[in-house]
């Protein structure tokens, strides 16, 4: 991480067009891997139209949390509500939830065995019955908006990790979604590369989409977030503005942490 | 900064240059390749000496020696003592090994079974076709119904003339599909929704005219099957490289899609269904092909009701398909779990179901990693087969050997095995060839990165 906080106070913030309708409400959210306690009485509420970036050390559940906003992960106690529709195991509503949260792995998790064009269009057409040439309208505008419209015919194999990284957004865009989440999305890619993926979901941000971040782009926080979430073993220990945040943090905990990513 | 200087330190990268000419070209080949050392080269004389010794022996006997016409096998030996081989004995028992007991004067049902298959399946390999899955489906599906209906003859029941006319209507369905693709450059269903009127209608409406279509053809079909008037061919003489096929067939045929529903069952998270997979497949794995076919021939009878008494040929297939598909879950497991957990994950979060996740995201990628297992299984399969001779069913190899045992031909063991041997090695490499084939133009994807 090559920012310093001097850098960090020259970014000008994105514009925000928080609502107070809250899309997300997570109340004593419990979730254990066997033995290991890995979600501790989680309470999150998001707004429509808010972005956030949560951050945290390795293994601190931050991933877990908002994998469980989308049921890749099942969670053992508490709420999860998502456009008003309670997840359970109903799978009608897991189901439902899903189609409108899009989501972006670290890993891209791209087909490999389909086009450019195909993995955007897959969704559409299986999940939501849209005729093919609509579908593929749609995904050549999302294509455009993510800068890589040339791509469209190739394989992802064939791709750098920032152009695959760009076509995952695309993906989940098809699906139109209204909430967006990001696991990592740039800690795989090479430095060069980081950069227009960021870009991307700045202009993302921009268009007012509610967006759920982990990341440990300080500056991308800085610019776009409404409120940064800081979790460590698996509890949230800090939540606020990215200015106060980064500026005047409250526990040792974040201290220490930002000490350690923004030093050098 | 001056033009000088910025055209000093600019970085410029040094031209490419040729490799050194004893490593490229046909000499560089043979260094690299035969003559790399010593011991390379002593390996090299020996091995091509070997080479020379067989191919000599191989046309020896197989050539020069050979006798191509004779009446008995007493003939041969007197003429080559032994040395060459009898090939006039093939020619003789030729139609036995390839139809074992069929009557000569019906056995174009047989040939006539195999142009069909062989002409539905020739669409797979024509480039414009579209809705391939769908006819390779239609043929695996009601294939065997139509080449029951024709192999058997006789009167056969309500439910085999239903499928065939079924399979016979698919089939005509497909030749008209690939027709009209060629002739009008438009598929089958699209000329007929538009012939009829409906093409400006609701999507939904479509196919109701394709069933109502499909529905005429089946008419048609069930009233040409009725005046169909063959002989009875009861099972009990089928025999030669015709049974091998209808038994490896219908066992190549149903062991990827039930192989992979078992795959499936033993990873499901639903633990009546995983035992009972688990257990199924555990079990047929462990116990021998052979041991599975006696129990299927001599012990299933003394469970069914006397009226039922299945053939002993629609026995031995079942117990064939359940042994295939034992292997083949197993097969299926592997690839299942070489796919990347991200995908599942993808595919999920995208609201794909269970099943369309399976179909259209973790299978092709599976199967993909899988050819060269699933063709080897189908291989072992096929030469598997040839267990059936033991509980006395003539296929190609044991009507091979019902030949030597002929007055006229005692002893005329080895051309009926080098023969059957053949046409083994040259399906199985077939097969070996389609596979690499396929690894190599299926989701062209992976290999260009």
């Amino acid at each position: 991480m090559s920012i310093d906080t001097q850098a960090l106070d020259d970014v000008v913030h994105v514009a925000s067009a928080i609502s107070d309708v809250v899309v997300i409400e997570l109340a004593g959210v419990n979730k254990w891997y066997g033995e290991f306690h890995v979600l501790k009485d989680i309470n999150l509420s998001v707004n429509k139209g808010e972005r956030i970036v949560i951050c945290g050390p390795s293994g601190s559940g931050k991933s877990t949390m908002i994998r469980c906003i989308n049921r890749l992960e099942e969670h053992q106690a508490g709420d999860i509500i998502v456009n008003g529709t309670e997840m359970g195991n109903n799978l009608k509503n897991i189901d439902a939830i899903r189609r409108d949260v899009g989501m972006v792995f670290q890993q891209f998790n791209l087909f490999p065995h389909l086009t450019v064009l195909e993995n955007c269009t897959l969704a559409p057409i299986w999940v939501k019955n849209m005729p093919k040439a609509e579908a593929e309208k749609i995904a050549m505008q999302y294509l455009e908006r993510v800068k890589i419209p040339e791509q469209a015919q190739k394989y992802p194999g064939q791709l750098s990790g920032g152009q695959q990284q760009r076509v995952a957004i695309a993906r989940s865009l098809c699906m139109s979604p209204t909430i967006m989440l990001f696991d990592e999305p740039t800690s795989a890619l090479d430095p060069e590369m980081i950069s227009e993926v960021l870009d991307v979901m700045v202009g993302l941000a921009e268009s007012g989409m509610t967006m759920l971040v982990v990341t440990h782009e300080m500056g991308f926080a800085k610019r776009v977030a409404d409120r940064v979430i800081f979790m460590d073993q698996g509890e949230i220990v800090e939540q606020n503005t990215p200015d106060e945040f980064f500026t005047n943090p409250k526990s040792d905990r974040t201290k220490l942490f930002l000490s350690q990513i923004l030093a050098h | 900064m001056t033009d000088a200087t910025q055209s000093d330190t600019a970085f410029r990268p040094k031209p490419s240059l040729p490799p050194p000419a004893n490593t490229v070209g046909a000499v560089g080949w043979l260094r690299k390749n035969l003559f790399g050392g010593p011991v390379d080269t002593i390996l090299t004389v020996v091995s091509l000496y070997l080479v020379y010794l067989i191919v000599q022996f191989a046309i020896e006997y197989g050539i020069i020696n050979a006798i191509w016409s004779a009446d008995t096998y007493r003939e041969c030996l007197d003429i080559n003592r032994g040395e060459g081989a009898c090939w006039a004995g093939i020619g003789v028992w030729f139609n036995s090994m390839m139809y074992g007991r069929y009557p000569d004067e019906e056995q174009w049902r047989v040939n006539l079974g195999g142009i069909i298959l062989l002409l539905w399946l020739i669409p797979f390999w024509l480039p414009k076709i579209t809705g391939k899955i769908q006819i390779g489906m239609s043929a695996v599906l009601t294939f065997p119904f139509l080449g029951a209906a024709l192999f058997l003859g006789g009167e056969f029941g309500i439910f085999l003339h239903v499928m065939a006319s079924v399979a016979l209507t698919l089939f005509a369905a497909v030749w008209l599909h690939v027709a009209t693709t060629y002739v009008f450059g438009r598929s089958l269903a699209e000329l007929l929704v538009s012939a009829t009127g409906f093409a400006g209608k609701d999507d939904r409406l479509h196919k109701y005219v394709l069933l109502g279509a499909f529905g005429v053809g089946f008419v048609l079909s069930l009233v040409y099957l009725g005046s169909w008037d063959l002989v009875e061919i009861p099972t009990t003489i089928w025999g030669g490289l015709f049974l091998t096929l209808v038994i490896s067939g219908i066992g190549i045929a149903s062991a990827l899609p039930n192989g992979i529903l078992l795959a499936l069952g033993r990873r499901s998270k639903m633990p009546v269904i995983r035992v009972f997979c688990t257990a199924f497949i555990e079990l047929f794995r462990s116990v021998p092909l052979i041991t599975i076919l006696f129990m299927a021939v001599t012990m299933m009878p003394l469970f069914l009701p006397v009226e039922l008494n299945p053939p002993k040929l629609a026995m031995v297939i079942v117990a064939v398909c359940i042994f295939a598909a034992a292997y083949m879950a197993e097969t299926v497991r592997g690839g299942l779990q070489a796919v990347n957990k991200g995908q599942y994950e993808a595919a999920q979060a995208m609201g794909l179901n269970f099943w369309k996740m399976m179909a259209l995201i973790v299978m092709p990628q599976a199967l993909k990693l899988m050819i060269p297992n699933i063709v080897g299984s189908f291989m072992g399969l096929m030469k598997d087969t040839t267990l059936v001779s033991i509980i006395g069913l003539y296929d190609i190899l044991l009507m091979g050997k019902a030949a030597g045992q002929n007055p006229n031909w005692l002893g005329f063991h080895t051309e009926p095995l080098l023969f059957t041997a053949m046409f083994f090695f040259v399906l199985c490499f077939a097969m070996s060839k389609y596979s690499q084939h396929l690894e190599r133009t299926i989701g062209g994807g992976y290999g260009r990165r």
